[in-house]
């Protein structure tokens, strides 16, 4: 009896900790994306979860009373941002782009990527599953600013970004974003 | 003791080159174009748009999208059966910003015959427009787009049974650009 309580014992913690990895691997990869800019760039970001938690409530909010865009975001599990502001994003855009790719792809699905050289803009988007649900990361960078948000999307909104990745994906981050609505 | 590594060294070759032959079959038979030869115009161009929707992210559109909704139908419609788009865009400020020879490697892919040029084809934009077919026993397994106009040069590459029809009906949608693609109508006797 012993031993198949020490065993069920031995599975539940081996379970637990592969379980926590895997949520950590997870959730390493938003901070490594914003590693890869602050080092790529030499900028650092501001992490604002209480204000993307507000910009949630906000976002909910605001969906009861008008509907339409908002309500795309309130319907998201969780929402991570990481915002730079104010900082100079001046470097080669494609070898960025080849940095952020090589680091994300063995986990993630690269759905649209934009560049804009001369105006120095890009946007990439990643999809991955998450159990009924899907994570999308947005990464967007102008000459002055970035924003990397991770947002867990059910499958409806997640038939909205597919639709329309270009439009979608930037909504995402002006949802999540913008706190003032 | 020498001669047991040279059997080894033998083997570990000779199956080294039947795996490196394999990768070079399977690739030569996919409907999937190698695009990566055009990244380096991206930095030359004004914008570059890359979409790449594989066989996973078109499941799940088909298990998400619903049927109720009669534009997810649609779409549902068209892209089941389909295991990959897959779309390079480049718009470029001024004219001669990319030549045929950035093109070589693209072109030398849709040489081989398995690939076939539709000709009658048109776009209601400028420039030019070649659309391919991959078959294999009689069968459409790809498509592939090539729209070269002055300042804006677009790849599509659509993987599994597909149709200039359902390829129009994609244009606008699930990241296909607007390529304002027509089959020309064969001409009546009065127009010729």
């Amino acid at each position: 009896m012993n031993v198949i309580k020490k065993r069920t014992s031995l599975l539940l913690v081996l379970g637990l900790a592969v379980m926590v990895q895997s949520s950590y691997a997870f959730d390493d990869d938003f901070n490594s994306v914003v590693k890869i800019i602050e080092r790529f760039y030499g900028v650092k970001h501001e992490s604002i979860p209480f204000l993307a938690k507000a910009g949630m409530k906000v976002a909910i909010t605001a969906a009861r009373v008008k509907g339409g865009t908002a309500r795309r975001l309130a319907e998201a599990g969780s929402v991570k941002v990481a915002i730079f502001e104010d900082q100079s994003f001046t470097g080669d855009i494609t070898k960025f782009r080849t940095v952020l790719n090589d680091s994300l792809t063995d986990t993630w699905s690269p759905l649209i990527q934009t560049l804009s050289v001369p105006n120095r803009e890009q946007c990439y988007i990643f999809l991955r599953n998450n159990g009924d649900k899907f994570n999308v990361l947005v990464v967007t960078l102008d000459p002055g600013d970035a924003t990397v948000v991770q947002v867990t999307l059910s499958a409806k909104n997640l038939a909205l970004l597919m639709k329309d990745p270009d439009g979608m994906g930037k909504a995402l981050t002006d949802d999540a974003t913008i706190v003032d609505q | 003791m020498k001669s047991l590594f040279h059997h080894n060294y033998l083997k570990l070759l000779i199956a080294t080159s039947f795996l490196t032959m394999a990768v070079q079959i399977s690739q030569a038979q996919t409907p999937r174009l190698q695009l990566n030869s055009l990244d380096h115009l991206a930095a030359k161009a004004s914008e570059t748009v890359d979409v790449s929707i594989d066989e996973r992210l078109i499941q799940t559109a088909i298990k998400i999208f619903k049927d109720e909704d009669p534009d997810e139908r649609e779409i549902k419609k068209l892209v089941s059966g389909l295991k990959g788009i897959y779309v390079k865009s480049f718009e470029f400020e001024k004219e001669g910003e990319y030549t045929t020879a950035d093109l070589q490697a693209v072109r030398v892919q849709l040489q081989d015959p398995a690939w076939s040029r539709i000709v009658n084809v048109s776009s209601k934009k400028d420039g030019n427009i070649e659309v391919y077919l991959r078959m294999h026993n009689d069968q459409i397994i790809g498509l592939a787009v090539l729209s070269a106009e002055l300042k804006e040069l677009t790849i599509v590459n659509l993987i599994g049974p597909v149709d200039l029809e359902k390829l129009t009906k994609l244009e606008g949608r699930m990241g296909v650009p607007e390529l304002g693609i027509e089959p020309t109508k064969p001409k009546t006797k009065n127009e010729q």
